[in-house]
This record gives C-alpha cells, structure tokens and sequence, in this order.
C-alpha cells in the first residue's frame, strides 16, 4: 500500500496531465478550480486518470458529490449550504476539510473545498478498505 | 502538406462527397482511417488509387449505428495509429417519401444512420481528441434542415439535429482545442442525387446562381479548412456549400 506522500506524488502528477499545469503550480492546499484553473470537464478527466493510475473504480459523485451543487432545496438556499446540506456533505465527504468552510458555507465556496490535499485522502481511503473497488 | 502525420477518420468514405474527402485529407498528408457499409470493390479500389497517389488509406466495414462495432474500430484505431486529429461525420442516406406515407422503418433508419453514426463517433473520439488537447470534429450536414422540399422530412430532420449537436458539442469541447463543425451541401453531382437529377433536369441550373451542380470536391476542400491549422478559433458554426442555392434567387 502507497503512503501518503507516494499517492501525494502521484494525485499530483495526474493534475499536471489533466490540467495542464506545471508542477511547481501545485500545492497540497491548491484548489483544483480557484488556484489550476479547472473547470467540468476537467473534473471529469481527473476522475478518468485517478481510476487508471490507482486502478480504482470511482462511482459517480462519490470524489465530486454532485447533489450538493445542483441546487436541491434542502441542501441548498439562498445561496448558502443548508445544515441538512452540511450533513449530506460531511457522509459524503469524510476525506474533506470542512472546518472553514462550516463557518461560512456559501456555495460558491464550496469548490474551494477540492483541494489536492483532499484527493490524496480519499484515494487513501480508497486504496485502505479491503475491497477498495 | 497541410496535415502531415495526422491521423483522420472518414465515415461513409468508399464513395460520393465522402470518397473525395479521403482523397483530400490523403492528398494533405493525413493517413486515413475510413468507413463503409456495402460497396466493398468501391472501398479497395479508392484504397489503391490513394497508394498511387503516394498516401495511405484503409477501408473498415462497419455499420455506424451499431455502437458496439464504431467502439471497437476506433479502440482497434488508436492502439494501430496512437491518436486521431481529424473525425469527418459523413456516412448518411435518404429514404424520401411525403411524410403521412413515410413508414416507420424508413424513418428510424434514417435518423440511426445520419445521427445516430454521427453520435456514435463522435463519442468514440470525444475523450481521446480532449486527452490529446487538439482535435478536429467535422459532421456532414445539409441545406435540407433549412431549406426543406416535400419528401424529406427524415432526412431533415436527422440533418437539423446534426446542427445542434454541432453547436452542442462544439462548447462542450472547445476549451481542449477541439473545434466542431458542419459543412451543409447543396446539390452535389454523387449517387445519392441521381434520381433528384434526373427528374429535376435544368431546373436545378435555373435555381443555382452559380449555374452548375456542385462537385463532390467542392465540398471536400472546405471540409480540408475545417480539418486543418488555418480553421483553428472556428468552432459551432454550419458551413453552407451550394453554389448559392439556398438564397432562394430565381433566374429567368
């Protein structure tokens, strides 16, 4: 099993392909939208590579939950995640950091919660059960 | 050389508007990968005739709107030829009839083949092409999704369809450099127009400013701008090639 710092190397290698980025440009708290400039489709390419590199399965909206951003009324109002939305993000996401965020939940920040950092724990905690696929 | 080295994909390429297309893109440069579905002597015999010329041409016979089979092509393409720049949508056919006798069959076939084919492919190369950060989508449309004559309400249909998906597809890709496209002919002298020809006769000069039927090589140069470097920040737009038919000027 890869440690942290391998599968760090590795989720990062992958971003520079996906996003066209140099290494350099990432950090373990860069986010994927805000600091490399990713946009859907890109999300979905980097799903595509973290499958083949890892030799994961990684079903759709488990890394990016797409509930949350397609504006269901209890997750979602007035432009702020609800608390019922806070909850749905904390099971879906437990590789999150979501401590600042829960201080101000404002939807458009919620991309800022993809951090590099972020998709090295969850392809850890992936590679960790027993049956990772 | 305006495509050395790069690798094209032309449907219905054994004969008409679609055979000149391989003529073309070979002529440039380009290796191509082209499709038919029945005319086997037509496929060999453009194969050969683009050895002669010094390029390389290969025919595969696959049904487009089976997807299993366009899927396995264009797998079986990339691990031969390793990428695919240029993807030329041309297969398509018309089954006319006045629309309350059309049947059902002739239909679905229609829609299957023009836009089904088209679909297919383009998703067979949509990922690749994003991967590769360049690609060229070119679908083959025609004046009949907006200047329409009774009997072809499949075929305009199908054709009409294919110009929004041109436009759909063009965003979805272009910020990966693919650039996605259709060429909209007008009355072009292939197998295709023979009965229309042969009944319309010289009405078709009186209606086409430019007095002539159109060449299937007309056609296939302005799918070579699509395909090549100088078409590069053009993307969703239908290019009509008709002679000027479709302004609707009636000579005297």
């Amino acid at each position: 099993m890869p440690n942290q710092d391998e599968i760090y190397t590795k989720v990062s290698a992958t971003l520079v392909e996906a996003l066209n980025v140099d290494e350099e440009e990432i950090r373990p708290t860069s986010t994927l939208q805000g600091d490399l400039g990713a946009e859907s489709i890109d999300f979905l390419d980097i799903v595509f590579r973290l499958e083949r590199e890892f030799g994961i399965k990684i079903p759709r909206g488990e890394l990016f939950p797409e509930s949350i951003f397609s504006g269901d009324p209890d997750f979602v109002q007035d432009g702020k995640v609800t608390d019922q939305g806070l909850a749905e993000l904390r099971e879906r996401m437990p590789f999150a950091d979501l401590s600042r965020f829960e201080k101000n939940p404002e939807v458009s920040a919620i991309s800022d919660l993809f951090t590099v950092d972020m998709i090295t724990r969850y392809i850890q905690g992936k590679l960790a059960q027993p049956n990772g696929n | 050389m305006r495509l050395k080295d790069q690798i094209a994909v032309v449907t219905g390429g054994s004969r008409g508007i679609g055979r000149a297309i391989v003529l073309a893109l070979a002529a440039e440069g380009a290796r191509v990968a082209f499709v038919y579905h029945g005319n086997e002597e037509a496929a060999r015999s453009l194969e050969h005739q683009v050895k002669e010329n010094g390029g390389l041409a290969a025919g595969s016979k696959v049904d487009v709107t089976d997807a299993k089979a366009v899927d396995a092509m264009v797998e079986k393409l990339l691990g031969e030829w390793g990428r695919i720049d240029v993807l030329v949508n041309n297969a398509g056919i018309i089954r006319d009839d006045l629309f309350v006798r059309l049947d059902e069959e002739a239909w679905t076939t229609v829609l299957n083949t023009n836009l089904g084919g088209t679909y297919h492919f383009c998703r067979a190369v949509a990922y690749p092409m994003m991967t590769q950060r360049r690609g060229r989508i070119i679908n083959m449309s025609s004046i009949a999704a907006e200047h329409c004559n009774p009997g072809q309400a499949n075929y305009a249909a199908s054709k009409g369809a294919i110009n929004a998906l041109t436009r759909a597809l063009a965003v979805e890709l272009a910020s990966r450099n693919v650039t996605v496209n259709a060429v909209a002919p007008g009355f072009i002298e292939t197998d295709m127009t023979a009965a229309v020809r042969n009944k319309a006769g010289d009405l078709i000069k009186k209606y086409v400013p430019m007095r002539r039927l159109g060449q299937p090589d007309d056609v296939a140069r302005v799918v070579l701008f699509l395909a090549s470097a100088d078409s590069g920040y053009l993307t969703g737009q239908v290019l009509t090639v008709d002679g000027g038919l479709s302004l609707g000027a009636i000579s005297a």
